[in-house]
């Protein structure tokens, strides 16, 4: 008997060793451990064998059935294994992709967006305010004189009731503060019109970004160390600032930013881009008689106001050569942008 | 405004300083230096020793040059126009010239056709000094060789004064900056304030002032002048700075005016027919100006006037007939003060402007028009001979000038935010030509623009410069805004209609009265589009009153392009007025598909064209908590449909979605189906910002049942769709079509039918259902469908 279990062992284990297929593993495992298998057949033979023997040759069936369930689960193993390396053998993983739509955000918005996310770090929030405009915002509150040439009807755009498409962001100052006392610290983002012919460096509507801040004791300092910041989270650490005098009828003093920047691989130079300066006594004076209350007093708050061109910054931030690209909206223009 | 470097070495010692130097002081005071025209170093006067034939070419000469350096040079030079002698300008090896273009080449040794050549002998048109020349630039035979070209013709600079600076529009008004800025002293007075010519108020036969927009005028009459050729200092003086030598009394003129800022005028006396009257003009009164054209005057321009007609235009230009001729004996010298305003408003009208406007415009020194009068009196008298009447004729008063301005310097050191020291404060505003006095700033009478504290401590800014000025960060903490919340909201509509594959446009909020009829916003509620009174063009007249116009016009020049697959969207403003004209602005949102679904590839070598549906799974997409679309009769789009949300008397609408009508497609050069939708941001944001609570998970097993069923044509899916939202039967959670089939041909499905099949899910939140429970609903319902729809099941 014991030999006999051998000789099984034995084959089974030459017969599993020789498989090459997973039905010929089940074939075999049913030829030798089916209902009508073999070491089943053996295992039959238990009843026949002498009491004292029963021990050795049980523990023997069990090594077998042990080796050779052993056996073919190890086959079996490597025969899956073997398939599902067939069932991928085929593919290329180097053929293009299947497609997804892929789309993307504006130059402007990209740009719009991290001036915004670094200036609501800094504590501001936004502000906003019509495009179309009363000249009492856009000019009369903003201390700009009544025969200024920026009112002329060739500079800026009316309609027949003699209101007009803001030529600048700053109307957005008056408009926050006619509404809320101080302190206010916000920033406008939003559209401006000016009656330029369309050119490489003009558009007839551009996009601005004004800031105001209004409190106790808001200094030129204050002003120099926020916009010194803002600048240097946008274009870097070690990014130059300047300050040069200039002159805004609403700010006063007033100044013009310039910054040290490397544009288009050309050797570093100054650029312009923003405007600033402390708000001038007499755009307090304008709002507190709007208001009629003394919120905006100028011997008891003062406030520093900057404003930059957010298409300009997109040009220099992305070396964009021409600002009609900007309302093209060429989609191979645009796909640049992806992020 | 031009202002040349020698000319302000009159006044102010600037040689220490190189020109790179001069111009940051400049901008550091807040004078922007538009360009500096100079010329290049290496470059200098020679003198021709010899001049020989070249060997070996015929146009050439061999020249032997003195350049100063003791010996002789040697130039290959093919101009012809210069004499044995002759000073003219040489380049030597080093420098570095224009091209044009932008472009630059440096002078070299070397050998011209085999003869050496070791620099090259310039023309005017070579340095820049003219547009065209001929030959080499023959300099003066009175300079030295060797002497630099740039003392031959000193820098000039280009300056931008801002027009609350009126006073720096003249050399000495620049120079009083610099030597401020420079700690230098002047060299001669700062202003013309004083004059010791008496002045005798004019009877009203000689002057007469007739308007309050010249509220001073003077005049001195200057016997027997001889009209001619000015002195060759004067001429390269106007000359350096872009002026045209016309006679030594208009050069005279011009030369006070760029030298002090006070526009004057010479008339010949002999043509003024009786004395002065400052009026205003009558209305069509015509004025022939010095210019040679002819002026239609409106009542309200300024004239100086004989007893006759007009002989010049207030402050802004002279007239033809009255002016100084060779013929000219006597002359009336005028120095006036007009008001900015006055000739502003003439200037503009008009469309002349001239030196003089411009600065009359901007402010001029009411107290320095007796002292100007007077030098330009002693210049006439040198240049041109003749005697000047004793006194000074004046009519109105130049008032008394700025008041004086009382600054706390506590006040100044709060808004900079610098501890800037008493006496540097001082120090500022003494080096301007303040002057301090019973605590309070005496202002210069140039300075137009000191008026209050703050002015005063704009100069001290200015003057400390921002480099000494801390950069503190101080702020206050802020709430976030409506703005903001608007700004967040559209921000992840943005992102999320970008990773669906649409890219954003940003198109000009300007369009045509043409592109009106692409609009979806506007027409309604009798609202109508807003247009300019001053529009640059027809393309640009309107204001939109929708986004979908501009997002056609792109797509359109797109295809045209080549890149016809899009997604487009754009977010912003638009425009529309009410029926009383009053204008609202809101915030849109649009998006435009059309095109193929997906690059061909190859997966998918024939993808699809975008469909109604596309648009339809985008809108969805950026509205997650649902929307529909109830199907609208609309001329402007097929398949017209109203975006809503929410149903029944809770829907709000919140705009309009569709296909642009084909033949309007078509001739945008647009031709798959383009489909557009447009809807109003605040009021997406309002339903789409609801506030979201949790809901407990099901925590039993639903039981889902198919149903295919025959449905009429007419009926459409939102019909069965509504259906099923309001049929009342608590386990039924849901009916998704899964299959929707059409055969035109009749052949597999009865004509006038169509095939749709949902899975409908019946689920109790609080047990498992019985499959008896299931098949009851499931029953009642599919009868409810047959009697409401006439729908056969399959």
């Amino acid at each position: 008997m014991l030999a006999q279990l051998d000789t099984i062992q034995t084959e089974a284990l030459a017969a599993i060793a020789a498989i090459t297929d997973e039905a010929s593993l089940e074939e075999a495992r049913i030829a030798f451990l089916g209902k009508k298998g073999r070491l089943t057949a053996a295992a039959a033979g238990m009843r026949e064998v002498p009491a004292d023997q029963k021990k050795d040759v049980g523990q023997k069936l069990n090594e077998v059935r042990d080796a050779i369930t052993s056996a073919l689960e190890v086959t079996g193993a490597a025969l899956l294994a073997k398939r599902d390396a067939a069932a991928f053998a085929s593919i290329d993983p180097t053929l293009p992709a299947r497609p997804l739509p892929k789309g993307g955000l504006h130059p402007l918005t990209l740009v719009l967006d991290e001036a915004v996310n670094v200036l609501r770090r800094m504590g501001f929030a936004l502000a906003e305010g019509p495009e179309i405009e009363t000249e009492w915002y856009c000019f009369d509150a903003l201390n700009t004189p009544p025969d200024h040439p920026a009112r002329n009807e060739s500079d800026t755009f009316y309609f027949e009731n003699g209101k007009l498409l803001r030529t600048h962001t700053s109307s957005v100052q008056i408009r926050t503060m006619e509404k809320e006392a101080p302190p206010v610290r916000i920033i406008a983002p939003g559209s401006a019109f000016r009656r330029d012919e369309i050119d490489a460096t003009h558009l007839s509507a551009f996009h601005q970004l004004e800031g105001l801040y209004v409190d106790k004791r808001v200094t030129l300092a204050d002003l120099k160390g926020t916009l010194e910041y803002f600048f240097r989270e946008i274009f870097g650490s070690k990014t130059e600032v300047r300050f040069r005098p200039h002159f805004f009828p609403f700010t006063e003093p007033s100044f013009e930013v310039d910054l040290k920047l490397q544009v288009s691989g050309r050797a570093a130079r100054w650029v312009e881009i923003a405007g600033c300066g402390m708000v001038d006594p007499a755009v307090f004076a304008e709002v507190g008689q709007k208001r009629g209350d003394a919120a905006y007093d100028p011997d008891k708050v003062t406030g520093f106001a900057f404003g930059m061109g957010l298409d300009r910054l997109a040009m220099i931030l992305y070396g964009i050569p021409d600002l009609r690209l900007l309302i093209e909206n060429d989609v191979r223009f645009l796909q640049q942008f992806r992020s | 405004m031009n202002v040349s470097l020698q000319w302000l070495g009159d006044h102010v010692d600037l040689s220490e300083y190189s020109i790179q130097q001069l111009d940051e002081l400049l901008t550091f005071a807040g004078i922007e230096v538009e360009g500096v025209e100079s010329l290049p170093g290496h470059l200098v006067v020679a003198q021709v020793l010899s001049s020989e034939k070249h060997p070996d070419a015929e146009k050439l000469s061999v020249c032997q040059v003195d350049d100063g350096s003791g010996k002789p040079r040697q130039i290959v030079c093919g101009a012809k126009n210069y004499r044995i002698g002759d000073k003219v300008p040489l380049a030597l090896p080093g420098c570095i010239l224009d091209a044009g273009g932008g472009k630059t080449f440096e002078i070299r040794e070397g050998k011209l056709r085999g003869v050496d050549s070791l620099g090259m002998m310039c023309s005017a048109k070579e340095l820049g000094l003219a547009e065209e020349s001929d030959g080499l630039l023959i300099l003066s035979p009175d300079l030295k060789p060797g002497t630099p070209m740039a003392e031959v013709y000193p820098a000039v600079f280009e300056l931008e004064i801002t027009p609350n600076r009126p006073d720096c529009l003249s050399h000495l008004g620049v120079a009083r900056e610099l030597a401020a800025l420079a700690k230098k002293p002047l060299k001669g007075r700062a202003h013309y304030g004083k004059a010791k010519t008496p002045v005798r108020p004019a009877t009203s036969d000689e002057v007469r002032i007739e308007s309050d927009a010249c509220p001073y005028y003077t005049a001195r009459i200057l016997r027997s002048v001889k009209v001619g050729e000015s002195p060759d200092w004067l001429k390269q003086k106007l000359e350096s700075i872009g002026l045209r030598p016309i006679n030594n009394l208009v050069d005279i003129t011009n030369y006070v005016l760029m030298e002090t800022g006070q526009p004057l005028h010479v008339f010949d006396l002999a043509k003024l027919d009786g004395g002065i009257v400052v009026r205003e003009a009558a209305e069509g009164e015509t004025f022939l100006a010095l210019d040679g054209k002819e002026y239609t005057l409106a009542s309200g321009d300024l004239v100086i006037a004989d007893s006759k007609k007009a002989v010049a235009l207030g402050g802004v230009m002279g007239g033809e007939d009255s002016g100084v001729t060779e013929a000219t004996t006597d002359v009336l010298l005028e120095a006036a003060w007009f008001h900015p305003q006055s000739v502003r408003r003439t200037a503009r009208r008009l469309g002349l402007h001239s030196d003089s406007s411009y600065r009359f415009e901007r402010g001029v020194d009411p107290l320095q028009v007796a002292g100007v009068s007077e030098f330009a009196t002693r210049w006439i008298l040198e240049l041109a001979g003749g005697k000047a009447d004793d006194e000074l004729l004046a009519a109105g008063t130049p008032g008394t000038g700025p008041s004086p301005v009382a600054l706390d310097n506590d006040a100044c050191r709060r808004l900079i935010g610098a501890e800037i020291p008493d006496t540097e404060i001082d120090g500022i505003l003494t080096s301007l030509g303040l002057e301090k006095r019973d605590g309070a700033w005496r202002i210069p009478s140039y300075r137009l623009d000191l008026l209050r504290p703050v002015d005063l401590i704009e100069e001290v800014a200015r003057v400390y410069g921002l480099d000494g000025v801390p950069s503190t960060t101080m702020a206050t903490f802020s709430s976030a805004s409506k703005a903001d919340e608007s700004y967040d909201f559209l921000r992840s509509l943005q992102d999320r209609l970008a990773s669906l594959g649409f890219h954003e446009t940003r198109n000009l909020k300007l369009i045509s009265g043409t592109q009106l009829a692409d609009d979806l916003a506007t027409n309604h509620r009798g609202m109508s589009p807003v247009r300019l009174k001053n529009p640059l063009n027809d393309e640009q007249d309107h204001l939109r009153p929708g986004i979908v116009p501009g997002l056609l016009a792109s797509a359109s020049r797109n295809v045209r392009f080549g890149n016809s697959d899009l997604r487009l969207f754009e977010a912003g403003r638009v425009f529309v007025a009410t029926p009383k004209g009053e204008e609202i602005e809101h915030e849109h949102l649009a998006l435009l598909m059309s095109g193929a679904h997906l690059p061909r590839n190859w997966t998918d070598n024939k993808p699809r064209n975008l469909d109604i549906h596309d648009l339809r799974g985008a809108l969805e997409a950026i509205c997650p908590n649902g929307l529909n679309l109830v199907p609208v009769t609309d001329g402007r789009l097929l398949c017209a449909c109203s975006i809503e949300i929410g149903t029944g008397r809770k829907a709000v609408k919140i705009g309009m979605a569709g296909i642009v009508p084909p033949a309007r497609a078509r001739a945008l050069d647009l031709e798959a189906p383009v489909l557009v939708a447009e809807m109003n941001l605040k009021k997406l944001m309002s339903v789409a910002a609801a506030e979201i609570t949790h809901g407990d998970l099901p925590k039993f097993p639903g039981s889902s049942r198919d149903v295919a069923m025959l449905v009429p044509n007419e009926r459409s899916a939102g019909d069965l769709a509504a259906f099923f939202e309001s049929y009342e039967e608590p386990l039924l959670v849901s009916a998704e079509l899964f299959d929707v089939f059409t055969d035109p041909t009749g052949v597999k499905l009865a004509p006038g039918k169509k095939s749709l099949a949902y899975t409908l899910l019946y689920r109790a939140p609080e047990r498992t259902l019985e499959a008896r429970e299931v098949e009851e609903a499931h029953g009642k319902l599919l009868n409810s469908l047959r009697q409401t729809f006439a729908v056969e099941f399959r």
